[in-house]
This record gives structure tokens, sequence and C-alpha cells, in this order.
């Protein structure tokens, strides 16, 4: 397998404030077309200074739209998290891959919901 | 058109009373609104934000507004957190350190809105306040505030403002918009036209429950911010077109409104005494993530 690539999260968002899916999204641009290619990947979050489940999701939680467990498993690994950070990405990733395994479900569930008809 | 403005409390009848000013006022175009403090006997400072969404969607419809006849001890408070400022009223500086002052940000401003969390929340008379707890606060209300640029669609940008009570240990932040609402976005979600507001709010508060359409998840963040708030001992206050949630010690309620609030507010109550850690039971490893 090739040499992993480092990602740093500072660098590709411009900053040390991780607060914006618009900003994930840059990260996930980034990194899905290299593991499209098989290729390893360490996202490193040096020098972050916050960041939010919104930002996460774009980033990291929509990979699971598109590559199985496994393979993310494979080629994603993450360093320079703290623990705070690191328990927001497992609820990410937890909710990405119930997410992606039930989604229509997700959506249809509370479709019968009784409502009122207040206009 | 001449408003007379009741007390606004930071509760459901203060939101009911805003919701009821919006309605009177939906009609105007091109007019001028006069908003008549006279019969206000109270006015909780961090309302400002809601009442500011409020009046801007008023404005952008042509009106010009004006505000008049504000009681001494009122006028104070909203120059001191700048609200007034925005009707022609000279601000007062907040000698106390207790305001979070009132702004208006474009939603496609949001390095503003870090940086005005960044620098308000600083020092401004919270001592107990750790820099751990600090930081996790902070998270919270960048999360909130990523939320009304995903979903609101506010023309008008959101609406924020704050007030510290030293003497209760409580600081309230509310951040406002004048978007679509809660319902509109699960209403379209869920492709169910006729879902009130409050099963609307009620359905969005659940984890893993978000309205985002494309291909990421989301339905995190609202999750998050109660489980802060319950291990604060907080208050979270949601209100959205006719639905009002409110979750507080643990218990959630969602309530119909009796006027019609366009757009969302979030309001989020902290205990400012707090003196729980917010470091993680169990340690997390990189390597157990995925």
């Amino acid at each position: 397998m090739d040499e992993p690539l480092l990602a740093k999260v500072t660098a590709i968002v411009g900053g040390s404030l991780c607060v914006s899916a618009a900003d994930g999204q840059k990260v996930y641009d980034k990194i899905a077309p290299l593991m499209e290619k098989g290729r390893p990947v360490i996202l490193s979050f040096q020098g972050v200074e916050t960041l939010i489940s919104a930002f996460l999701n774009a980033a990291v939680g929509q990979l699971y739209g598109k590559f199985s467990e496994a393979s993310i498993r494979e080629l994603l690994s993450v360093q320079d998290m703290s623990q705070e950070d690191l328990a927001t990405l497992k609820r990410v990733v937890e909710n990405a891959k119930r997410y992606f395994a039930n989604k229509p479900a997700y959506d249809a569930a509370w479709k019968g919901e009784v409502g009122d008809d207040e206009e | 058109m001449i408003y007379y403005l009741p007390s606004i409390q930071n509760d459901k009848s203060g939101y009911e009373a805003l919701a009821a000013l919006a309605q009177e006022a939906k009609p105007l175009i091109g007019d001028e609104l006069e908003l008549d403090f006279s019969r206000c006997g109270f006015f909780a400072a961090n309302m400002a934000a809601p009442l500011g969404a409020v009046l801007n969607a008023i404005e952008s419809d042509f009106n010009t507004v004006g505000i008049v006849n504000v009681p001494d001890f009122i006028e104070i408070i909203l120059r001191k957190n700048d609200f007034l400022k925005n009707y022609g009223y000279e601000p007062l500086e907040d000698s106390n350190q207790t305001t979070i002052p009132y702004r208006r940000i474009q939603l496609a401003d949001s390095t503003r809105f870090e940086g005005f969390i960044k620098k308000h929340l600083r020092g401004k008379g919270i001592p107990s306040m750790t820099e751990g707890f600090g930081a996790v606060f902070k998270r919270k209300l960048y999360e909130v505030f990523e939320n009304a640029v995903i979903h609101s669609r506010s023309e008008i940008g959101v609406c924020v403002c704050g007030q510290f009570f030293p003497n209760k240990q409580k600081l309230d932040i509310t951040i406002a918009d004048a978007g679509i609402g809660i319902r509109q976005n699960v209403r379209r979600h869920l492709n169910h036209p006729r879902l009130s507001s409050v099963a609307a709010i009620t359905w969005a508060v659940e984890e893993g429950h978000s309205t985002k359409t494309g291909p990421h998840p989301g339905g995190l963040g609202l999750k998050f911010l109660k489980d802060f708030t319950l291990k604060n001992r907080g208050c979270i206050q949601i209100v959205s077109r006719m639905g009002f949630y409110e979750f507080a010690n643990g218990v959630e309620s969602c309530t119909k409104m009796a006027a019609d609030l366009p757009g969302t507010v979030i309001n989020i109550e902290i205990n400012t005494g707090d003196s729980a850690t917010y470091e993680l039971a169990e340690e997390i490893s990189p390597d157990d993530i995925f």
C-alpha cells in the first residue's frame, strides 16, 4: 500500500476554526478523491482551536455514503485531536453509519405523525 | 401604525408578545411602525435578539421603524447592549460588563460570529466559568449558529444578544433569525404539508434527525446542546412559528404558541456557577473511531 498522505486540516480550511459545514466540505473534497484511488490519508487536526459536529459531518460523516466502513478503516486515520474532539468525531461517525445504513427509514419514520392545520 | 409593546419576559409569554407584534405588522408595506414602550414594564435584555429579528423583517418590507417612550430603566439596558443604537439612541458604556451586545450578523459572515463570541464571552463578569467550560460552551454556540446558516435561509441574517445575571449565576444568549422556520424545513423534508410546528420541533430535536439535504448527515448539534444543558443544569428554549420548546432540568416540553413568530429563536441559559468537569469518563483512542 502507498505511504499515507498527511492532510493538515488547518491548511485546508485556512485557519484554526472548524465551525462550518462549508469548511468541512473543503476537507472532504481533498481527501475523498485520494481515498477513491486507494491512497491512505492521515487527517491532522494540529492547531485546530474549535471543532463542531457540523464540520465533521461534512468532512468525515459523508464518507460513509461513498465508501464502505472497511475501506474507511483501512484508508483513513486521524491524529492530533483532543479527547473532546475525538468524542465528537466518534458520535459523528456512529451517526453517519446509522444514517447511511437506514436512510429511507430515517426519513419515513415520522411521516405519519399527527399534525394540525395551523395555517 | 402605533404598536404598544407589553412587558417582555424571557419566557413563552414574551415570545408570544413578539409574535403578536410580527402578526400585527405583517400587512405593512412602505409604512411606518412606531413601537411604543410606555406599557412595557419589563424587558429581558436578551430578548432584544428576537425583537431585532422581528423589526428587521418589518423594515425589509420598506417600512420605517421608530422606538418611543422607553422607560428609563429599560432604555439604560437597551442602550448598554447597543440595541437602541439602531433606532437613533446613543449607546451607553456597560460598566458592569454584564451585557453581550446586540448584533445582526449575515449568514455568510460566520467568522464575525466567532469573533463576536470570543470577544464578548471573555471576562464580562463571568469569573466562575472555567476555561474548559467556556470552550465547551462556545462550541455549542457555534453549532447553533451553523444550524441557522444551514437551515434558516434568513435573508436578514441572525440577531444575537445576551445578558449575564451575576446574582443568579445565569447567562442567557439568544440567537434569532427571520428565516423559514423549523416547520417548513421539516414539512418539506418529510413531505408532510400539514405537520404542526410543535410536531416539527419535536422531530427536529431528536438525535440523528436533520432536514439537511445533500450527501452528508446531520442532526447532532441540538443533541449535543441538550446533553450539555442537562449536565450544566441550564435551559434551552427553541421557538419557531407556532411552537415553543423548552428543555430544563432534564424535562422537555413543546407547546403551541398563541401567535406565529416568524423564523427560529434559540435561547441558551447556562448556569455559570457550574463546577462540573467536562472531561470525558473514558479515554477514546484515535484508532477506535471508524
